[in-house]
């Protein structure tokens, strides 16, 4: 068990900057996950502390060792990797057993050893396969012992669940934070996929073009995001938002007034404002006494509706000539999340309120959130 | 007129739908046959091909076994496909007569050292050719592929000079102090002549085992050379037969290096060919002694290369990754 601290951590490919100025603390015991959209530099961060490169500029700490310039097998980490990358010349055990016989145990301790990983993993019985003779799950598992059974310091976990189906990710995922439960181990872990970042961390670190976002628990970084950019990664479906600028009273943008006051809020007349909403804080005109503090009404056409089963996502068009856009949601429309017995249909001209207890708001060009609620 | 102008015999042979029944010779069917189903032309030349090659390759070896087990003394009689006379001796008679053993020793020797020599150096030359990003890498690489584009001759005048030099240092190694006469100066030479196969061949190989499993054997505690060795190479098992068996096959075989580096005496490694060659009395050719060390001599390939052909099994990587 240890923490790692990244200093100062930059690294560059020639011009490219995968990494800049990464300033990074985990704790003893911490599951912490870094997230970003593929090539924002989550992959290069953690082959950085697992030293398969070396960063350009700062300084890594593991425990109280500076392990910068060491190899990664003096590093005391262990690592999951996306493709799995068992070796498929090895059956199960040779596998599972290869960092303990490359550093010399003795046979009674690598059989002891390997036989408690397997236990964890669930792998009894299957030490004379073949990698190739395994399916996604169980080799994943096998990759998962290959990592337990040295007893590393910090677990490192490169996007261990992306090759596998949706149903085994989503068991695999509860069998982790059962691991990290058992282990008691530092353990990083690197995804894409903000689903597994919220429901298995202490903490997530959002990274975006090789500088970090914010570094928070899930919760935090859901309903605080300190930044448009973590606003819009995190959660799903995402936040609406909607660019616009402060007057004397309030927000003002082509589709939506929200009326505060600004020196209550720090915001200053003229200043250019994105305001943010969750769909799950849109309410119906209606219903809006369920809102803790309604905003005044806004019209809108229902334009598609999407059953997901427990609730019923809307989008809304604010304008009559507003025309939904391919990509993505786009200025004037708006998502709404509705009970799944809602009476509303598509084309309906329906009437919602925003909840201005989870109204955000951020700066549009420094891009940083202001307040997480008006008042 | 109007009739005749109808009843016109081409006009009625083009409007016939079915093609008339022509009284075809055997070879004419058979390419109207070939003709409406190629498939049967191509696997009829393939078929034809291959036991051409096959013909041309085996019946030389077939004829020499005529030959060695003819008794000298009838080696007239030969004929295409039978011997003239049964006479199994001339198998032992070429290790009593000569020591063919010691010529087949050599040679087997030289090129089982320079077998592991190339393979070994090829490795590391093929991992970093192969899985590395530096510069001037297809300057190098480029280097390489030159130096296998000179005749070995080109090299030989300035070798000889250099292996008949004495150098006082190597004399408590080496009796005369200079490499003559000696294994190594015929596996020096030949190494560097077929190492940039062997680089070319594994450079290719390991290029293809995924970066993952690299990573993966250095997080567990190899070096990289550790990588190299421990996962690379044995997952690269293909080419690496390959690579060994090309190159035992070139050294075993090799004739020039070979005999102008020694004396040609088996004590002083003279090789295999050399032994061969060995059964050219002054007043007589020993034919049929001549054929048995051939055959004799090609055991070690062959079994070398059964043995491989086993070893080489493809696919191994399959199923470990998924990319």
């Amino acid at each position: 068990m240890a923490s790692v601290r990244l200093e100062n951590v930059t690294k560059q490919y020639g011009d490219e900057i995968a990494v800049e100025d990464m300033n990074l603390e985990v704790e003893d015991g911490e599951f912490l996950t870094l997230v970003g959209p593929s090539g924002c530099g989550k992959s290069t961060t953690m082959e950085t502390i697992a030293g398969l490169t070396t960063p350009t500029e700062g300084t890594v700490h593991i425990g109280d060792r500076i392990v910068t310039d060491l190899p990664p097998k003096d590093r005391g980490v262990a690592m999951v990797f996306q493709n799995i990358a068992l070796f498929p010349h090895m059956d199960v055990y040779d596998n599972i057993s290869f960092g303990l016989r490359l550093r010399k145990y003795e046979q009674e301790e690598i059989e002891r050893r390997v036989e408690r990983a397997a236990e964890i993993v669930q792998l009894e019985g299957m030490m004379d396969r073949m990698p190739d003779e395994m399916s996604g799950g169980q080799r994943q598992r096998v990759a998962i012992a290959r990592a337990i059974v040295r007893e590393p310091d910090v677990f490192l976990m490169d996007e261990p669940l992306a090759n596998l189906d949706a149903e085994l990710r989503i068991h695999m995922r509860t069998q982790l934070q059962r691991l990290h439960r058992e282990l008691d181990t530092t353990i990083i872990y690197v995804t894409h996929d903000q689903a597994q970042a919220m429901t298995m961390s202490d903490r997530i670190a959002v990274i975006d073009n090789g500088l970090l976002q914010q570094v928070d628990p899930p919760l935090e970084c859901y309903n605080r995001p300190d930044n448009l950019f973590v606003a819009r990664f995190i959660g799903s479906p995402a936040m609406n938002f909607f660019r616009g600028e402060a007057t004397a009273d309030g927000f003002d943008s082509e589709f939506v007034t929200v009326p505060f006051d600004p020196a209550a809020n720090d915001v200053k007349a003229g200043q250019d404002l994105t305001l943010g909403i969750r769909p799950e804080d849109v309410y119906l005109e209606r219903d809006r006494d369920q809102a803790d503090d309604p905003t005044r009404t806004i019209d809108a056409v229902v334009d598609v509706l999407e059953p997901m089963g427990d609730e019923v996502f809307a989008y809304l068009l604010l304008g009559e000539d507003v025309e939904a856009s391919a990509e993505g949601r786009g200025e004037g429309q708006l998502l709404l999340s509705l009970d799944p017995q809602t009476d509303v249909t598509e084309g309906q001209d329906i009437d919602v309120v925003f909840d201005q207890r989870n109204v955000h708001l951020f700066d549009s060009n420094s891009e940083k959130a202001i307040t997480h609620e008006l008042v | 007129m109007s009739n005749s102008e109808h009843d016109h015999p081409d006009l009625a042979a083009q409007e016939r739908t079915e093609e008339p029944e022509l009284d075809r010779g055997i070879v004419e069917a058979w390419a109207a046959k070939m003709i409406s189903n190629p498939d049967r032309a191509y696997k009829l030349a393939f078929y034809l091909a291959t036991i051409f090659f096959l013909v041309t390759t085996l019946f030389p070896f077939y004829w020499l076994l005529m030959v060695a087990i003819t008794p000298s003394n009838n080696l007239g009689s030969v004929g295409v496909l039978t011997p003239g006379g049964i006479n199994l001796g001339a198998f032992v008679e070429i290790f009593t007569r000569l020591p063919f053993h010691r010529y087949l020793f050599n040679s087997f020797l030289i090129a089982t050292v320079s077998t592991v020599l190339v393979l070994f150096v090829a490795s590391l030359a093929g991992y970093v050719f192969g899985r590395l990003q530096f510069r001037g890498k297809s300057v190098l690489l480029l280097g390489v592929l030159v130096t296998s584009f000179f005749p070995p001759a080109a090299f030989f005048i300035p070798l000889n000079r250099l292996f008949n030099t004495n150098v006082e240092v190597l004399r408590p190694l080496l009796e005369a102090g200079s490499l003559y006469n000696t294994p190594f100066a015929i596996i020096i030479p030949v190494s560097a002549l077929y190492l940039p196969l062997s680089i070319f061949i594994l450079m290719t190989f390991y290029s293809q085992i995924p970066d993952g499993l690299e990573d993966a054997a250095r997080v567990e505690g190899t070096t990289r050379l550790g990588a190299l060795f421990r996962v690379i190479v044995p997952l690269s098992a293909p080419g690496v037969a390959t690579a060994g068996v090309l190159t035992f096959i070139t050294v075993y075989n090799e004739y020039f290096f070979s005999s102008l580096m020694t004396d040609g005496s088996p004590e002083n490694w003279g090789p295999m060919l050399e032994g061969v060659l060995a059964f050219r009395g002054q007043y007589e050719v020993l034919f049929n002694l001549m054929a048995a060390a051939s055959i004799v001599a090609v055991l070690p390939v062959a079994i070398l290369v059964i043995v491989a052909q086993d070893k080489i099994v493809s696919g191994l990587t399959q199923g470990a990754l998924k990319e």
